[in-house]
């Protein structure tokens, strides 16, 4: 072996890094071969401050969605202050469900008739925005579609195999697939991507997407229930520690100046 | 009248002095306490670990407070008692959660430095071994607590982690059942996680951290030139290299403690959930025993492991695969022997090898981020077998090697990469065409890492001259 002088000093972990980079493409390729042909989200903008959207969303949540669903994690009474209105109009115009104010939000279908009927406890949906994100609940909501082969007639474009009935066909009227050749875990099969209208309900396109909208908005709002007390707050406590970055940068700075500029060391111990 | 007062405070204090060490220890272990001047980035972590262990113990005394270690209770005691009922439950929930997590960053980022600056090496090899077992203690007290919630990741992976027993022959069903107190995660498991997770654990940190702190205040800090101050020492026998703890690295500490709440806060209000790092999604749903989840994950900080326990198809073997890196990390004294304590003054291909020594243990946590598919359980355990490497290749760097010893370990390295694709086609695990898809990258590490040393010598050579004292001072230089 002859001496090497001057050996090329950067170039083994560039080249360490090229294998890295190409082992990146390699579990690219592996990612492809479990994948699953994925229907577009329908995008949606959330506004908590659109006290309107909330308490359409909260009328429809309270009054069809906790027919089966629940929202254990919060109560009635919680609910007029992130709404916008008072306790007495709350109860006036939303109403309570025959429950006491206070009481936490349960489903109104007695546990019989879930042992009886549905035999799955439908989710609770006090966190199901933090579970989904708001465009897959949208999409969801606005997404069933005509499906003889399912028990319930329906299916859904996001969540194949749904168990729940389209409770919206009343007002948005039955739905059919739009589909496409894709792949299901990794095999070819048919997918639906989307839906057109089948037959119309008592609400027209713009209004039922209007009340999908803000049903989402108010899941939303419960899920992230301190939203507004942390971007009121957040900027406080963020902004109090970098003024105290700064201060103790000056600080530190005060300090180690002498340390650094000084040659000798000049600390003495037992001064 | 402002002197009596002080004259008075000085009489209470010196009474409680008199009886207790408080002013000689603060000048022994803080004041006058000999800390190397040139400290960079790398050594705020420990410190930052310690208030981050601090502000754990405080929020998790008020979580207790209001939570059931029921299954029936436990998930809205939770997510209604905590986070809606009680006052800035929330923020305290989120302040744990975001914790936990932060807690790991900095405990990753500290194991690292001391890897980088051969901080285990004499006299602190027991310092080390400590800090190993404060960074197991810290990851059962991350699982347990994981369970409390109860949701269905808690569930899940509970059932999955205290599954790993029974790869035990014979005994492992018995003792399983023992220690979940019942034949699946149950309500005695919830119980006992509990009361690990708030009174065992807890106290057990405390112990090896306190453990840790003496051993370190014993043996002195280590420094990113590896000089060791205490061999060059003034007229008055204060290190030349030494500048007091206090001010000088409380002043720096306090910087770093505010700059670390900057960001640890801008998680705790603006994004909670970190992306569902923090916390996964699906533990916003109750545990359901009746339904086992498609891709049962653990967290971030568990996710290189779960890699390498995924790789090896055998699940007595996949756990000794991923206890095998802990065993590693504890083994760093013993295999790495080179007196150069400094990655400064280490070799090319020495920083090569550490270098990819974190860049493997990332990509194992990039790896069991994906699905559980067969091509990425026989690429976790590639990428395992580079991440082994990485520390089995360290006594090559102890001294200057023969060519001789350079071809062997060349030949040895390869010949162990295939070795483990040989076998597991022989027990019929994965096919040839899936195995030679990825098993490219240990063999090719192999191949860099001891080609380069046969190719170019030169890339072995230690710096030829150490330092004598300390290069510079501070993070200003």
């Amino acid at each position: 072996m002859t001496k090497q002088n001057s050996p090329p000093r950067k170039h083994p972990i560039a080249l360490v890094l090229a294998a890295w980079l190409l082992a990146s493409f390699s579990a690219a390729a592996a990612w492809a071969s479990v994948a699953t042909t994925r229907p577009p989200l329908k995008p949606i903008t959330i506004d908590l401050q659109d006290k309107a959207a909330l308490r359409n969303g909260a009328l429809y949540t309270l009054h069809m969605c906790t027919a089966c669903h629940s929202l254990q994690g919060t109560r009635y009474s919680s609910l007029p202050a992130m709404l916008g209105m008072s306790e007495a109009r709350f109860k006036e115009i939303i109403g309570t469900n025959g429950h006491h104010y206070h009481d936490v939000i349960t489903s109104s279908m007695p546990s019989s008739v879930i042992d009886a009927f549905v035999k799955m406890l439908p989710p609770d949906l006090t966190y199901i925005a933090r579970r989904h994100s708001p465009a897959w609940l949208y999409t969801y909501l606005t997404s069933f579609y005509v499906d003889p082969s399912r028990p319930n007639g329906v299916n859904n474009v996001v969540f194949n195999n749904v168990a729940m009935p389209d409770i919206f066909a009343p007002l948005q009227g039955l739905q059919k697939p739009v589909m496409t050749e894709g792949l299901r875990y990794g095999s070819p099969a048919k997918v639906a991507i989307g839906v057109e209208p089948l037959t119309k309900g008592s609400m027209t396109p713009a209004q039922f997407d209007r009340t999908a909208r803000d049903i989402v908005t108010f899941l939303y709002a419960v899920a992230h229930s301190h939203a507004q007390e942390r971007w009121r707050l957040g900027p406080w406590i963020i902004g109090l520690f970098v003024l105290l970055s700064v201060l103790t940068y000056l600080i530190y700075r005060l300090y180690w100046r002498r340390v650094i500029t000084s040659e000798e060391r000049w600390w003495k111990v037992g001064k | 009248m402002n002197s009596k007062i002080r004259s008075w405070a000085r009489g209470v204090f010196g009474w409680f002095d008199d009886r207790l060490p408080i002013s000689s220890m603060w000048r022994s272990q803080v004041s006058r306490y000999p800390a190397p001047k040139n400290f960079n980035l790398w050594y705020i972590f420990g410190s930052l670990a310690l208030l981050v262990l601090v502000m754990q113990l405080a929020t998790g005394l008020f979580l207790a407070i209001h939570y059931q270690p029921n299954p029936h209770l436990a998930y809205w005691s939770v997510l209604r008692g905590i986070q809606q009922d009680s006052h800035w439950g929330w923020l305290i929930r989120d302040m744990h959660i975001v914790g936990a997590s932060a807690f790991f960053v900095l405990v990753y980022l500290h194991m690292y430095r001391g890897i980088m600056y051969g901080s285990y090496k004499k006299p602190r090899e027991l310092l080390w071994l400590v800090g190993i077992f404060i960074y197991l203690a810290l990851a059962a007290e991350a699982f347990l607590g994981y369970l409390l919630p109860w949701g269905q990741m808690s569930y899940w992976g509970s059932a999955v982690v205290t599954n790993f027993v029974t790869a035990v022959p014979v005994i492992g069903k018995p003792i399983a059942t023992w220690l979940r107190g019942s034949f699946v995660v149950d309500l005695p498991t919830l119980n006992r996680f509990f009361v690990f997770h708030v009174f065992l654990m807890p106290l057990l940190l405390l112990a090896l951290v306190l453990v840790h702190l003496i051993a370190l205040h014993h043996v002195g800090s280590n420094n990113p030139d590896g000089v060791e101050i205490h061999d060059n020492l003034n007229e008055t026998g204060w290190p030349r290299d030494a500048v007091p703890f206090h001010p000088y690295y409380t002043v720096k500490d306090l910087f770093a403690v505010s700059i670390f709440f900057v960001v640890f806060f801008w998680f705790v209000f603006y994004n909670p959930s970190g992306w569902g790092f923090l916390l996964d999604k699906l533990n916003y749903t109750p545990a359901n025993i009746l339904h086992t989840p498609a891709d049962i994950h653990p967290l971030w900080f568990f996710l290189p492991f779960y890699a390498m326990l995924r790789g090896v198809p055998d699940k007595l073997y996949g756990i000794m695969a991923f206890a095998g890196s802990f065993v590693l990390l504890a083994c760093l004294p013993i295999l790495d022997r080179n007196p150069v304590r400094s990655i400064r003054y280490r070799s090319v291909l020495y920083k090569v090898n550490i270098l990819s020594m974190a860049f493997s243990f990332l990509w194992l946590g990039l790896i069991a981020h994906g699905l559980a598919t067969e091509h990425n359980m026989v690429y976790g355990l590639h990428v395992t077998e580079v991440f082994y490497m990485t520390f089995l290749a360290l006594p090559f760097f102890n001294r200057e090697r023969p060519m001789r010893t350079r071809i062997i370990w060349l030949v040895a390295a390869e010949a162990l990469v295939w070795l483990v694709d040989v076998w597991m086609y022989s027990i019929h695990a994965h096919s040839w065409g899936l195995m030679l898809q990825t098993d490219w990258i240990p063999a090719l590490y192999a191949l860099l890492l001891f080609g380069l040393a046969i190719l170019f010598p030169a890339l072995t050579h230690d710096a030829a001259k150490l330092p004598e004292r300390l290069t510079a001072g501070g993070i200003l230089h």
